[in-house]
């Protein structure tokens, strides 16, 4: 079930705060050094409504880099788990972040249900924003997860410079603009072709065309030597950006805290590109070898993530892109890969 | 978004949520593993080639498999061998003491393929505790014809010699050796794949089940398809990091599987296919 309103800016600040009187409210704000970031709000008027595409991505609030599961009380004996059911409204998030937490529900949620992320994300309203003016680095299009979605969101807003244009797909989304109904209108035709034309000039916009359905053939094939992924490791300074900026990429690790009454057992995130992430009891590393863990890397997102979740370990958000300081993020390594498709050899990397 | 059909949340649903287990016996083996008897706060039903999740508090996590007869029981029997940091937390515990565990996780020995077949089990070291209790469930059914090659570092590094024992008077074909001889070793010597004459079973005829390192599962998974053996017959189980159990953290992925819930036994077969060891990635 799909609905559609209009929403005049002059009312968004009033619908937010009183959102924010049901639950808690997460958008984009600047932080002490200035950064955009996710944050919960505490002013609606200091939620930065025309930040760029690109901000650390969402994952955190549903996979924090630090969760406790458990607290073990010594005295007692007995084990507490801390599952948050906080409600909370998520605004201001990009098409890209929904599409990659409607692939983590598959994972996290089909089968053996993880409960400490159902309860988050059950517990989460996403209300995003269409991109009209994406970054040099997304690559969304080519994905089909950006810049607006078809389906798979909650609330989905499109700028029309003085209006919003609303679309609403969850049953909790729809109830929740019911509520509120005085302030959404009915969209008019005028709506919609302003609508459409925000979408066109935004997929105009795009400087990145690239294809992982192309690369993942292309690996498929056999084509690709491991000389190529010798190089592409050469460049790889295991700092582990990649995997902590990427939406999709949720290993973790479970480390125990102990303290004078308490102990405390807590996941982390953890990289599959570091050496230790696959040592096994005494010390043995099976992939030791730095290729071991590029290759693993790029084909997880490329090959596996299709095979088994039916969507690629990648939305293209171009978080990679900024961070990687050897230039091997998933969009580079793919125009290598396409450059060898036409040329049969690669050649160099523009920049 | 999945919020259809929402269940309130259950604390037993919480699949990372340890139960307490009360120690009941430690038989140590050799200098470095004990079998500890676990009496636990509720059953357990769980087969031979799965594994839980023990755990102390404090120390965390490690994935060990089951080497008691598979039931489902309040009893659960664990050969540990103290190696890294939890385990060797696990071996200064005493009887009474507590260990937490979670599971039973991954799939179980096909033991439907040895109907009607021999039955060549092949351990090294610690390996030949997911084993025992498909030798025991095999001379409880009386049918098979079962040869156990076992290899160990050296004579005191032979985990259940009691057992062995046993299984030779029950009737199966028990084939010991050593890397290091000490003095006084009169059996074989040198590695389990240089002693398959011994085995006394006809190979293209027979099912394997191995377990132990890494390289000797290799080994004698490549002898037996030489031998003739048909790959889905040649079951292995196999060892990675773990933390989660339940394929969530990652750890273990390999190929496109986890080998903790589509593992941990794998036929020979499925390794080569998924590209499994020796990760072709």
């Amino acid at each position: 079930m799909k609905r559609e309103w209009i929403l005049d800016k002059n009312h968004l600040s009033y619908w937010l705060r009183q959102l924010r009187n049901q639950m808690q409210l997460i958008a984009p704000m600047r932080d002490q050094v200035g950064d955009i970031v996710f944050k919960q709000v505490e002013h609606i008027h200091k939620i930065e409504l025309n930040c760029p595409s690109l901000l650390p991505s969402v994952k955190e609030f549903f996979l924090p880099q630090y969760e406790r599961l458990f607290e073990y009380s010594k005295k007692d004996d007995r084990v507490v788990d801390s599952i948050s059911k906080t409600k909370r409204v998520i605004f201001g998030l990009r098409s890209c972040d929904v599409a990659a937490l409607n692939t983590l529900d598959r994972f996290f949620i089909d089968e053996m249900p993880d409960p400490y992320y159902k309860s988050r994300r059950e517990n989460s309203l996403l209300i995003s924003i269409v991109c009209n003016n994406p970054d040099p680095t997304c690559f969304c299009i080519g994905l089909d997860t950006g810049p607006y979605l078809k389906q798979g969101f909650d609330i989905q807003l499109t700028d029309l410079g003085d209006r919003y244009f609303v679309q609403a797909e969850s049953e909790w989304a729809i109830s929740i603009i019911k509520n509120y109904h005085f302030l959404f209108s009915r969209p008019q035709k005028s709506d919609y072709d302003d609508q459409y034309e925000v979408l066109l000039s935004s997929k105009a916009r795009f400087q990145k065309r690239i294809s992982l359905q192309q690369s993942r053939q292309l690996i498929k094939s056999g084509r690709i030597k491991d000389s190529f992924w010798q190089g592409i490791t050469s460049r790889c300074f295991e700092c582990g950006g990649c995997v902590y900026q990427c939406p999709l990429c949720t290993c973790f690790t479970v480390v125990d805290r102990s303290y004078n009454d308490t102990v405390e057992r807590a996941r982390l995130w953890d990289s599959c590109l570091f050496k230790g992430f696959t040592r096994l009891a005494g010390g043995i590393l099976p992939n030791e070898e730095r290729i071991k863990r590029t290759k693993r890397w790029f084909f997880h997102k490329l090959i596996h993530y299709p095979d088994v979740l039916e969507s690629f370990g990648c939305v293209g958000c171009g978080r990679c892109t900024v961070t990687c300081p050897g230039r091997i993020d998933m969009a580079s390594v793919c125009m290598k890969l396409k450059s060898i498709a036409l040329n049969g050899e690669e050649i160099t990397d523009e920049g | 978004m999945k919020v259809k059909n929402r269940e309130p949340a259950k604390q037993e649903n919480n699949i990372y949520r340890p139960i307490k287990g009360t120690i009941e016996r430690i038989k140590k083996q050799t200098s470095d593993v004990s079998l500890f008897t676990l009496e636990l706060e509720e059953p357990v039903h769980y087969k031979a080639g799965q594994f839980f999740m023990v755990s102390v508090w404090g120390a965390g996590e490690v994935p060990i498999s089951v080497t008691s007869l598979a039931r489902k029981s309040t009893r659960i029997e664990f050969c540990i061998r103290r190696v890294g940091m939890v385990t060797g937390r696990i071996h200064q515990l005493k009887e009474g003491d507590n260990l937490w565990i979670r599971g039973p996780y991954g799939r179980a020995f096909p033991l439907e393929l040895a109907k009607g077949r021999d039955v060549v089990i092949v351990a090294g070291g610690i390996g030949i505790a997911p084993l025992r209790p498909l030798i025991e469930t095999f001379m409880k059914r009386k049918k098979y014809k079962v040869s156990l090659l076992y290899g160990s570092r050296s004579p005191d590094d032979i985990v259940y010699l009691d057992e062995t024992r046993k299984w030779k008077q029950q009737g199966v074909n028990v084939v010991l050796t050593v890397d290091r001889p000490t003095d006084g070793w009169k059996g074989n010597v040198g590695l389990v794949t240089t002693l398959w004459h011994l085995a006394e079973v006809d190979f293209k005829k027979s099912v394997a089940f191995i377990c132990g390192p890494e390289v000797m599962i290799r080994a004698a998974m490549q002898d037996l398809f030489f031998f003739g053996m048909p790959e889905e017959r040649i079951i292995t189980t196999l060892e990675a990091h773990m933390k989660c159990g339940v394929g969530k953290c990652g750890h273990c992925y390999a190929g496109k599987l986890y080998i903790c819930k589509d593992g941990p036994v794998f036929s020979y077969k499925e390794i080569k296919e998924q590209s499994i060891l020796n990760l072709g990635f």
